[in-house]
């Protein structure tokens, strides 16, 4: 009854903590993103070649586009198999690992800004920034193939 | 008197609440959307959710300014949201632009195929032809560097009478015949 009481209890602590602090649900949030995109990496299979995202770029335009092959790349990387998802598109190492490392940082800036109270806002203003610099590491050959097709239309 | 102020006050805390969650909501959306934008494959269709996170943050906002609420959140939504759909948007032009020289690409290699047909028949025209007809013993070689009609007016000559195109191919009109 008594661990029953204290469950009950932690729970709605974290629901009223969640309700008064978006810093915690935005992060839980992106984390269950992060964890569907795995898993759908995991479930499409890329021998089967059954992914329901098609390119919309390469439809519209009969081209393919940088990110082409992102969800074979993905499923091979979940599936152990670097070598061929470096074949299917070679960014696709970088931003899964953007988003690893997302995962990651998801949980533990939850945890720090549960335990450290007082240093909230530096530990939002540092997630922030680390965040946005390997967003700009991972993604920046996709960035500048944006750029370079304004400039070059 | 009471009643009514505590009304009031449990009123202002739910708007309160209401632009908070519409200002994480805005900001969720937009991030979401700022990732999708920036991946070539999907970030066409990036412009909805772009969109949506720009209602989102408005409302938001024109709520928390009627009731004097921290806006950091939903102007940080909205900032992002405008930054994406941008992107998005961007993304959109530069496909439109590459689907309309597409197009044109047919065009030009039918413009090429023209070029090459108009080259090879030129060539065969004032290339070096040597004919040879034997009859009988006799040879008679005619060789020519001169265009298509001085050979057909020398054969003429040979021959004593016009030559005529002999087709293969039976025309549209013409029937075969029958067989008796």
């Amino acid at each position: 009854m008594t661990l029953y009481l204290r469950k009950s209890k932690s729970l709605n602590q974290l629901k009223t903590s969640l309700r008064n602090e978006p810093y915690l649900f935005i992060n839980i949030f992106f984390a269950g993103v992060i964890l569907l995109i795995i898993a759908y990496s995991g479930i499409f299979s890329p021998d089967k070649d059954n992914y329901p995202v098609v390119c919309i770029h390469q439809k519209l335009t009969g081209q393919p586009c940088f990110s082409c092959g992102l969800s074979h790349s993905f499923s091979l990387i979940v599936r152990g198999r670097i070598s061929e998802a470096y074949q299917w598109n070679i960014y696709g190492m970088r931003v899964f690992l953007f988003f690893a490392s997302q995962l990651i940082l998801r949980i533990v800036f939850s945890l720090f800004y549960l335990k450290y109270p007082d240093t909230r806002k530096q530990l939002i203003l540092v997630d922030c920034i680390g965040s946005g610099i390997i967003f700009l590491f991972a993604f920046w050959p996709f960035i500048a193939s944006i750029f370079t097709g304004i400039l070059n239309v | 008197m009471e009643q009514s102020q505590n009304d009031t006050g449990q009123n202002y805390q739910g708007q309160n609440n209401s632009g908070q969650n519409l200002g994480v909501a805005a900001l969720i959306t937009a991030i979401i959307t700022f990732v999708l934008a920036v991946i070539p494959c999907v970030g066409l269709i990036a412009i909805i959710p772009g969109i949506i996170a720009i209602i989102l943050a408005s409302v938001g906002l024109s709520q928390a300014a009627r009731i004097n609420a921290p806006r950091g959140v939903l102007v940080a939504g909205l900032i992002i949201a405008i930054i994406a759909s941008m992107i998005s948007l961007s993304q959109v032009f530069v496909a439109i632009k590459i689907a309309q020289k597409a197009d044109k690409w047919p065009e030009g290699i039918q413009n090429v195929i023209n070029d090459v047909q108009d080259n090879v028949v030129k060539e065969i025209q004032d290339a070096n032809v040597s004919i040879k007809v034997e009859s009988d013993g006799n040879k008679v070689e005619i060789n020519t560097n001169s265009d298509k009609k001085d050979r057909e007016q020398k054969l003429e000559d040979l021959e004593g009478v016009k030559t005529q195109k002999i087709d293969t191919l039976p025309k549209k009109n013409d029937t075969l015949p029958k067989k008796k």
